[in-house]
C-alpha cells in the first residue's frame, strides 16, 4: 500500500539547506495502522506531507495506492489526494464559516465529488460519530472533541484507502481523544484502511498495530531539521 | 456543495468590504446603463417624432433648434411670437410662397399647460385632425373626435377680435363688444397619455393653467375650461402628452390680450406707442406654423422665401434634429467613456479587497488545497467572488437604472421631451451584465493568482 525508498526532503534556510527528513526504506501493509513516533525535528509531519504528496521529495520512491507520488505533477498528487487520501490535523483544520456537514462536503468537493450521495455518506458519518444533531452547527459552536469528530468525518468522506494523523490528540484531554481516536481506528478496520498517524503520545501508539521510530528509518543520515 | 457556494460564502463573510466594493459596481453600471438609454430613447424618440413635421415656421429671433425643439417635442418656453400674417400669405401664396407650394399650413399658439405634469396646451385649428399627417397618415383617435374650428372661423373671430381691439386701443365710447367664447370653442383634443394619466375620459372638462403649475405667477383659467371630445390613439411621440384646443379660446383667455398681437415698432416710434397702434388680423400672434410643402420645388421656394423674411423662418426638423442628435450622441459618448471609467475604478477596488484579504486566507486556501484542491479550483473560488461580485453590482446596477427612469420620467420628460419608457429591457443589457461579470472576473485574477500559489505545507502548520 505504502512503499518508500531513499526519500529525502530538504528545505533552503538562506543559503543552507536543511534536511528534514530522511527514510531510506518504509513499508506498510493495505490495512495496517501504523504509528510514527520520534522526537521533535526528526521530520514526521514532513513526511507525512510527502505521503499526502503536498511535498514532493527531493529524491526517492514513494509510491501509495498504486502511484508512484514522486512522478506525478502537483495537480495530480493533489487530484490522488483529494480520492484516495484523507488527512487529520492536530489543529484540526475545519473552515469557521462554513458548518460541520459543509465541512465535511468540503472534503468530499475536492475529492470524488459533492453529488447527493456525497451529502449521504457525510450525514452517516456524522450520526455514525453521534453528531446528528450538530451537523449544521459552526466549528466554534462545537466542543473540541465535536470539532475533532467532524475533521474525522472529512477525512473518511471519500472512502479513502489511507487515512493520515498528524497529532490528531494535541489539542485535547486524552480520555476524550483516546475515545475519538478509537472510534476512527473501528471504522479505518471495518474499512479495512490504512491508517499512518503521527504522534508524541505514547499511549495513543499503543493503539495503533505497529509503531515505527523515524529516527531508525534515516540510515545514516545523521543531521536534520524537522518541522 | 459546489465552487461557486465556496465563493458566495466569502463574500457573506465579508459583507461590509462587499457591499462597499459592490456599491462601485452598482454606480458605474447605473450610470453606464442610463447614458445608454437616455441617448437611445432621445434617439427613438426624436427621430420618431418628426415623422409628421416637414417644416415648422417660427419667430426670427430664435434658433432653428430652439423652435423644433418647442414646437414639436415640448421643451421649454415658446421662444417668441411672430404674426398670423406669415400663416395667411402660406396659405394664400402671397410673399412666401407662391400658392399652391404647400399641402398646408397650420398655426399653433402655446403657452398654457394642464395639471401638475405640466402638459402643454396647443391652441390651433381642427386642421391637425384633417389635414395634418402623423407617419403619413391623419391623426387617429382612440375615441371621440376632433374641435370645429376651421381656418374660415379663424378669419371670422380675428375679424372680430381686431375690430374689439382696435376699439379699446382707441378708447372709443362706441366700441365693439369684445367676442364671446362660444361654446364649442370650450372643447379639447387631448394625447393618449394625457387621458390615461390623469384618467380622463370624453366629456371630462381641463382647465388651462397659465405658466407651469408650481412656478411663480402660475393661474388657472376657468374661463377657458374646456370639454374633452377627444383621445387620441397613442403615437408615443410628444402628441400624446399634448392638449389641443382652438386657437380662438387661446386669444381669448384672460390676461393673454398683451401677447394676442405681435406689431413691429415702426422706425422713429416709440415702443410704448405700438400698444395705441391699430391692429390688423395678419398682427395675431403665433408661435408656429405647421407646414408641409407639397413637393421638393415647394421646400426650395420656401426655404429661398423665408430667408429674406424678416419676421419669421422656417426649420426643417428632418436637419435639424439629425443634427442635434450628433451632438447628443458625442456628449453620450464622452459620458460613456467617463461611466467605463468608473467601471475601471471599481475593478481596481476589487482587485484590491480581495487581494487584501488574501493574506488572513492563506490558511484556508492551504486546507482546501490539503484536502484535494487544485490550483485551478483555488483560481476559480476567487475569480468567482470577483465575478459574483460584479454580477450581482451590475444586476443591481440595471435595476438602479429602470428605477431612476420611473420616478425620473416625468422630469426628463418636462425637461428633454423624452420619455423614458422604464420597463423595456434591451438586449444591450445582457451584454453589459456579461461584460461587467468579465471584467469583474478578469479583477479577480491577480489575487486569485496568488490565492492558487499559497503554499500549502506552510500555512497548514499555523494554529487555527
Amino acid at each position: 500500500m505504502i512503499h518508500l525508498r531513499s526519500v529525502q526532503k530538504s528545505y533552503r534556510r538562506g543559503a543552507e539547506s536543511v534536511l528534514a527528513c530522511a527514510v531510506d526504506r518504509l513499508d506498510i501493509a493495505a490495512g495496517e495502522q501504523v504509528a510514527l513516533v520520534g522526537r521533535s525535528g526528526t521530520g514526521k509531519t514532513t513526511l507525512l506531507h510527502i505521503l499526502a504528496g503536498i511535498l514532493r521529495p527531493d529524491s526517492g520512491e514513494v509510491e501509495i495506492v498504486g502511484r508512484r507520488l514522486d512522478t506525478l505533477s502537483e495537480a495530480q498528487r493533489d487530484r490522488h489526494r483529494g480520492r484516495h487520501i484523507g488527512m487529520v490535523y492536530q489543529t484540526f483544520n475545519l473552515l469557521q464559516p462554513f458548518t460541520a456537514l459543509e465541512n465535511v462536503l468540503l472534503g468530499a468537493l475536492f475529492g470524488r465529488g459533492a453529488d447527493s450521495q456525497a451529502r449521504v455518506r457525510a450525514e452517516a458519518l456524522l450520526e455514525q460519530v453521534g453528531l446528528g444533531d450538530r451537523m449544521h452547527h459552526r466549528p466554534r459552536e462545537l466542543s473540541v472533541g465535536q470539532v475533532q469528530r467532524v475533521a474525522i468525518c472529512r477525512a473518511l468522506v471519500n472512502d479513502p484507502e489511507v487515512v493520515l494523523m498528524d497529532e490528531p490528540l494535541g489539542n485535547q484531554d486524552k480520555a476524550t481523544g483516546g475515545q475519538v481516536l478509537d472510534l476512527l481506528l473501528q471504522i479505518a478496520s471495518h474499512g479495512k484502511k490504512t491508517v499512518v498517524m503521527v504522534t508524541h503520545d505514547p499511549e495513543s501508539a499503543k493503539r495503533m498495530q505497529r509503531t515505527v521510530d523515524l529516527a531508525t528509518l534515516r540510515g545514516e543520515i545523521a543531521v536534520g531539521g524537522g518541522r | 456543495m459546489k465552487i461557486v457556494s465556496i465563493s458566495l460564502r466569502n463574500l457573506r463573510i465579508r459583507l461590509v468590504a462587499t457591499v462597499l466594493t459592490m456599491a462601485s459596481i452598482v454606480v458605474a453600471t447605473a450610470l453606464y446603463a442610463a447614458i445608454l438609454v437616455m441617448a437611445e430613447q432621445t434617439d427613438a424618440r426624436y427621430r420618431g417624432s418628426i415623422g409628421g413635421y416637414q417644416a415648422v415656421v417660427g419667430p426670427k429671433d430664435c434658433s432653428q433648434l430652439e423652435l423644433v425643439l418647442n414646437t414639436i417635442f415640448n421643451v421649454g418656453e415658446a421662444p417668441g411670437l411672430f404674426p398670423l400674417q406669415v400663416c395667411m400669405d402660406l396659405r394664400a401664396g402671397a410673399g412666401v410662397s407662391r400658392r399652391g407650394q404647400v399641402r398646408y399650413a397650420i398655426p399653433q399658439a402655446r403657452g398654457d399647460s394642464v395639471s401638475q405634469f405640466n402638459f402643454p396646451v396647443i391652441a390651433t385649428l381642427d386642421e391637425m385632425f384633417s389635414k395634418y399627417e402623423w407617419q403619413k397618415q391623419p391623426l387617429v383617435f382612440e375615441t371621440g373626435g376632433p374641435f370645429r374650428f376651421g381656418w374660415d372661423d379663424l378669419m371670422k373671430f380675428a375679424d372680430e377680435l381686431v375690430a374689439w381691439e382696435n376699439g379699446r386701443r382707441a378708447q372709443e365710447a362706441n366700441r365693439p363688444a369684445r367676442p364671446k367664447l362660444l361654446p364649442e370653442w370650450r372643447q379639447c383634443v387631448v394625447g393618449a397619455r394625457v387621458a390615461r394619466t390623469l384618467g380622463l375620459a370624453i366629456g371630462a372638462v381641463v382647465t388651462p393653467v397659465h405658466g407651469k403649475m408650481g412656478e411663480f405667477g402660475f393661474h388657472e383659467h376657468p374661463e377657458a375650461s374646456c370639454e374633452i371630445v377627444g383621445i387620441l390613439a397613442p403615437t408615443n411621440s410628444p402628441l400624446d402628452t399634448t392638449i389641443f384646443l382652438p386657437l380662438s379660446t387661446h386669444l381669448l383667455i384672460d390676461g393673454h390680450e398683451e401677447g394676442v398681437f405681435v406689431l413691429e415698432v415702426p422706425p422713429g416710434r416709440n415702443p410704448d406707442d405700438v400698444k395705441k397702434l391699430p391692429v390688423k388680423p395678419g398682427n395675431i400672434a403665433l408661435t408656429a406654423v405647421i407646414v408641409d410643402p407639397k413637393d421638393h420645388l415647394g421646400a426650395r421656394v420656401l426655404r429661398r422665401d423665408f430667408g429674406t423674411r424678416p419676421d419669421a423662418q422656417v426649420a426643417w426638423p428632418q436637419d435639424v434634429v439629425p443634427k442635434f442628435l450628433r451632438q447628443i450622441g458625442n456628449a453620450a459618448d464622452a459620458l460613456a467613456v467617463i461611466a467605463w471609467l468608473v467601471l475601471l475604478v471599481a475593478a481596481v477596488a476589487i482587485t484590491v479587497a480581495i487581494y487584501n484579504t488574501m493574506n488572513e486566507r492563506r490558511r484556508e486556501i492551504a486546507i482546501m488545497r490539503s484536502l484535494g484542491a487544485r490550483r485551478g479550483q483555488i483560481l476559480a473560488i476567487i475569480v468567482g467572488e470577483a465575478a459574483l461580485l460584479s454580477f450581482f453590482g451590475a444586476l443591481l446596477g440595471l435595476v438602479v437604472c429602470h428605477a431612476a427612469a420611473y420616478f425620473l420620467r416625468a422630469l426628463v420628460e418636462d425637461q428633454t421631451g423624452v420619455w423614458l419608457d422604464w420597463l423595456q429591457f434591451r438586449t444591450w443589457e445582457l451584454w453589459l451584465l456579461g461584460g461587467v461579470t468579465a471584467l469583474g472576473g478578469t479583477a479577480g485574477l491577480l489575487p486569485a493568482i496568488k490565492g492558487s500559489m499559497t503554499q500549502v505545507a506552510d500555512n497548514l502548520a499555523q494554529d487555527y
